[in-house]
């Protein structure tokens, strides 16, 4: 009887205790059951279907176990390879074209004037549009009779362009252009805004031009941010695919083609499941060669800041 | 912004106003037409002066009107049938991925599971994963692997509830859609969320803890209210991607569960290049980022700044 | 109980109305759900389904997509045990693989039934061509006509190839209507002399299926062939090359931008006057006339496709089956009977949809509502069964035929260089597939 009592004063006491101690996976149990469910599980599938060939009328158990044939395949696809190349071209032509007009902006436009904050709020706008969007006004605007552009070019008695014709890839990146550097532009200006004030005012004192602040104090402190803004940029234009999408679906030939809508194509258009797959592999390989190379240059930042702090101690 | 502005350049201003009416150029251009008639579209009668109708907008709404417009024969476009699954799947994908997103950014603050870099990267990881990329596996196991057979009890009683036929899959419904986007969007908003708890002084959850509050009421009560500026960017961003996402919902809707950006790209068909019903349905589908744009772009650039600089 | 002696009497009071047993009535209220494309025929459909519900009681819920998106739909669909849809239109290329894979009712069931076929159907007023090319399977090459072959969909919405010329323009300059390619070719070029600004032919060009429909478009009266009897390539023959020259002589001389017209483009500009031909499906005819789309109302003649070594439009449109999973495959068929019967099918056509009936093209009323109607129906006995092949593995070859094409048009690649390539990569491509098994 005793120990009854006892064990019924004891409960309320445990149970509060075993939820403190239990809490912490309490809560983050839902975001592990979710992410594992809908992203660990599913990578693995799919790596798994890579080996496959695979039919989107089959499940994978029926489909049949081919090995790493997919994977060969694709590096014997000139297909393949021209798209590779175009997601890369796209990506990286995008991503410095957007850091040089976007810094350069910022460092223009870092004063305290009167309109900087309507430009902030109105240059989040082509961000936040949806892709699809996007890709229809620009489609409206690079149309070869219709579009505003040969409308103008028109107008002023130029000749008329090719836009999504001879010149896609091109016309592709500029949407994007529009779109995403508004995003360094932010970022950069607020780099630029949390600079040491007292390394600027020396560099005032001692005379520097404008020119010889911005190559010699204001871009190498910035440095840090623009690298992993760039590479956080370049990791987005890997997933470009709705802009394109909507705006050439590929083409002209493979022109635009980037792996993210040859991928979406294999599946849907060419029914082959596994190839895809293997494709969706050679991308994440990709994007985790870029990931750990920013990590790494993270780190390499880190310890050189460190030294630096450290020699710094040791004169003192 | 206590000090003066400063007087500038008129060329500064110039760039200034120039780059406004880029950035909003294309929106208004998609605006203006969107009222236009194609044939004045396509024979480019003056951009600003026409005649408007509201014909496009006719078109495109035309399930949801009270009144059958002249012009149509039929109602094609099922646009609000597509505009309420894209409220539903935004929104609730957003409360979910919040309320989730925020207790684990929590445990991960307060109870150090791993260490900070660790969870950066893993972060970072995830964060790559293009949706193309999760198409493949995504699509083979909505439709086959998380499914509920129809003659198992659960199964049973979904179909007896909701019709259908077939095995209960988790494909062509709302929630599987929702399942992917949560999932999609976590990592970020636990990372930004982070970044908000970390300066939430520990001292006031341990005055709440002292008054017998258990660690969700300590959660919920003093934790969330603190860090509503976390949320707000947290929730502007999730929504943004749920609410445009495309390819992923192209593969795992139906017929009931269309959301509008599938609309808009199917409405691109080949044979009917009506630009300027398509016009209509791109700027409903716009309407709501750009109020999002305008009331709230201080907590996106924080949103911004929080998940860019400190990633 | 209750509820059969409701549906007798509702029997009795529609006998008593037509005097006439009534079929359908064991279907009353039952829903069908279809899969039909977003295409200017099915709008037409759309229009008319309502009087079936009305005749009938059966209620038809329609789901609508553009027709590549409606085949990855089906694709799925059709895959599951039980599936969502009772009828569907399928693209014609579809036709191989649903039938491959077991996904399609063999209709024979349905007509042998007699609670449901109608006597009155007369089947040999379906043309021909189209009922072997978009519904037959298992005959000659597995998808042409043949003794062993059964009917597993019916043609509905049957397209070919016209040729839609300017008669203002061309009166204007004194041209004659091109009756073979040669002169075809020379007018197209000779227009943007004639007209500045306005461009010779508009064709579909872009990237994909679109370039390997207008190549495949020429190659036929040009004596091509995708592949010889023994399945060997051989798209890369003077006549194919001829034909792909054909394509990009009609890009260079075409409207600006050509190069990347898909369907839309292509017909939006022959609708906004800056072509004087179009080169395509008859689907168009409706459009054309449509002022509130159209700003050449009036102004457009119809030819035949023009000769070149011989007489072959294309073969195209769709057909409608009934699923295998299906739920109500009977009322499916009902359907699917009543759309396609004669009196269906002038309600498509006058309401703007592509008749696949004799009878209805040599019909007064839709005839005098359409005049070109005459010279359609003309073309459609021309129209070439075989101008593609209908296998499985033609999605793939098709793609890739389309963006080589579509290379060959906006990067100068030599035009036969590239054939050959195309050719090599489908030889290939049919070495999996089996097809040289037996050689």
């Amino acid at each position: 009887m005793a120990t009854e009592v006892t064990s019924h004063a004891k409960t309320p006491r445990q149970a509060s205790a075993w939820i403190n101690r239990a809490s912490p996976y309490m809560f983050i149990a839902p975001a592990v059951v979710i992410m594992f469910m809908a992203l660990i599980y599913p990578l693995g599938y799919m790596i798994w279907g890579s080996f496959r060939d695979w039919d989107p009328s089959q499940t994978i158990g029926e489909a049949e176990f081919i090995g790493l044939k997919n994977y060969v395949t694709l590096w014997n696809d000139p297909n393949f390879l021209e798209s590779l190349s175009v997601t890369l071209r796209f990506a990286f032509l995008c991503v410095s074209a957007e850091m040089v007009i976007g810094v350069g902006l910022a460092l223009l436009l870092d004063r305290n004037i009167r309109g900087m904050s309507v430009l902030r709020t109105m240059f989040i706008l082509p961000m936040m549009i949806a892709p699809v969007v996007v890709g229809l006004m620009w489609r409206y605007m690079y149309h070869p009779t219709v579009g505003t552009f040969n409308r103008f070019l028109e107008d002023i008695g130029l000749p008329k362009v090719d836009w999504l014709g001879q010149n896609a890839l091109t016309s592709v990146i500029i949407a994007d252009i529009w779109q995403w550097t508004p995003f360094i532009f932010i970022l950069a200006l607020a780099a630029l805004q949390s600079l040491p004030r007292s390394a600027l005012e020396a560099a005032k004192i001692d005379g520097a031009t404008a020119w010889q602040q911005i190559w010699h104090i204001k871009i190498p402190l910035m440095m840090p941010v623009l690298i992993v803004t760039a590479l956080l940029r370049l990791i987005d234009a890997f997933k470009v695919l709705e802009v394109i999408l909507v705006l050439t679906e590929g083409g002209p030939g493979l022109s635009t083609e980037i792996l993210a809508l040859r991928i979406s194509r294999t599946a849907t258009e060419f029914r082959e499941l596994g190839e895809a797959a293997a494709m969706s592999n050679y991308l994440l390989m990709i994007l985790m060669l870029l990931t750990v190379s920013m990590f790494a240059f993270n780190k390499l930042q880190e310890i050189r800041a460190a030294r630096v702090r450290m020699i710094a101690e040791e004169d003192a | 912004m206590d000090q003066p502005y400063e007087k500038q350049n008129p060329a500064v201003y110039a760039i200034i106003a120039m780059l406004v009416l880029m950035s909003v150029g294309p929106v208004i251009l998609m605006l203006a037409n969107s009222f236009k008639f194609d044939v004045d579209i396509i024979s480019g009668a003056s951009s600003f002066f026409f005649m408007p109708t509201i014909q496009n907008y006719e078109t495109a709404l035309c399930d949801v009107l009270w009144y059958e417009p002249d012009h149509l024969d039929f109602c094609g476009l099922k646009f609000g049938g597509a505009f309420t699954n894209s409220l539903i799947i935004a929104l609730v994908s957003t409360i979910l991925t919040l309320v989730i997103g925020s207790m684990a950014a929590y445990a991960l603050v307060r109870f150090r599971f791993f260490g900070r870099d660790t969870v950066s990267i893993t972060t970072l990881m995830v964060r790559m994963v293009p949706p193309a990329v999760l198409l493949v596996p995504v699509f083979g196991l909505w439709n086959n692997e998380f499914c509920i057979d129809k003659n198992s009890l659960v199964g049973g009683l979904i179909r007896d509830t909701f019709g259908g036929r077939g095995d209960v899959c988790l494909a062509g419904t709302h929630s599987g859609i929702i399942l992917v986007y949560v999932a999609m969007n976590l990592p970020f908003v636990i990372w930004i969320l982070q970044s908000f708890i970390v300066q939430v002084p520990r001292s006031l959850e341990e005055a709440a803890r002292v008054d017998g509050a258990g660690p969700f009421q300590v959660f919920f009560k003093v934790i969330l209210p603190l860090i509503k500026p976390g949320l707000a960017a947290a929730a502007i961003f999730t929504f943004r991607i749920a609410w445009n996402e495309y390819l992923l919902a192209s593969a795992l809707s139906d017929r009931n569960t269309k959301t509008v950006p599938i609309l808009i790209v199917n409405n691109m068909s080949e044979f009917n290049v009506e630009w300027g019903v398509i016009m209509a349905t791109g700027m409903l589908l716009a309407i709501p980022p750009i109020i999002f744009t305008l009331l709230a772009s201080r907590q996106i650039i924080t949103g911004m700044t929080a998940g860019a600089v400190k990633g | 109980m209750l509820k059969s002696l409701k549906a007798a009497a509702l029997g009795t009071v529609l006998m008593a109305t037509t005097a006439l047993a009534n079929p359908y009535a064991e279907y009353e209220g039952t829903t069908l759900i279809v899969n039909f494309p977003a295409h200017p025929h099915y709008d037409a459909v759309m229009q008319i389904l309502p009087e079936f519900t009305k005749q009938t009681g059966i209620e038809v819920e329609v789901d609508q997509l553009p027709y590549l998106k409606m085949r990855e739909r089906q694709t799925l669909e059709l895959a599951q045990d039980e599936g969502e849809y009772d009828l569907i239109a399928y693209v014609v290329f579809s036709k191989a693989d649903y039938v491959y894979a077991d996904q399609l009712e063999n209709l024979a069931k349905y007509v042998m039934n007699p609670k449901l076929a109608n006597p009155s159907y007369d089947a040999d007023d379906l043309i021909d061509g189209y009922v072997y090319n978009i519904g037959f399977a298992g005959g000659n090459k597995g998808y042409l006509e043949g003794k062993t072959g059964s009917l597993f969909g019916v043609p509905y919405g049957s397209e070919t190839s016209v040729l839609g010329f300017r008669k203002d323009i061309f009166e204007k300059h004194g041209l004659e209507v091109p009756q073979t390619y040669e002169d075809m070719l020379e007018i197209a070029c000779k227009i943007p002399e004639l007209e500045p600004g306005m461009g010779g032919l508009a064709s579909r060009a872009a990237s994909g299926h679109h370039a390997s429909h207008a190549f495949l478009l020429h190659l036929a009266p040009l004596g091509g062939k995708i592949f010889d009897d023994n399945w060997n390539p051989v798209m890369n023959s003077a006549e194919g090359v001829a034909a792909a020259e054909a394509l990009k002589t009609i890009v260079d001389c075409g409207p600006e931008g050509a190069s990347t017209f898909g369907f839309g483009e292509a017909l939006g500009s022959f609708l906004n006057g800056d072509t004087a031909m179009f080169l395509d499906t008859t689907v168009v005819a409706g459009q054309i006339d449509n002022p509130k789309k159209s700003q050449v109302v009036g102004k457009v003649g119809w030819a035949m496709h023009p000769m070149g070594v011989r007489r072959g439009s294309q073969t195209g449109g769709f057909g409608i089956g009934i699923p295998a999973n299906a739920e109500n495959k009977d009322a499916a068929f009902l359907l699917m009977q009543w759309l396609t019967s004669k009196e269906g099918d002038k309600l498509v056509a006058l309401a703007g949809g592509n008749p696949s009936r004799f009878s209805t093209h040599a019909d007064a009323e839709v005839n005098a509502k359409f005049p070109h109607m005459a010279t359609f129906g003309e073309a459609l006995q021309h129209a070439d069964p075989d101008w593609r092949p209908i296998i499985p593995v033609w999605g793939k070859i098709n793609a890739d035929l389309g963006t080589t094409l579509s290379k060959v048009l906006t990067e100068d690649l030599d035009i036969q260089e590239a054939l050959d390539g195309v050719a090599e990569r489908t030889k290939t491509i049919m070495e999996d597939a089996g097809y040289y098994t037996w050689q």
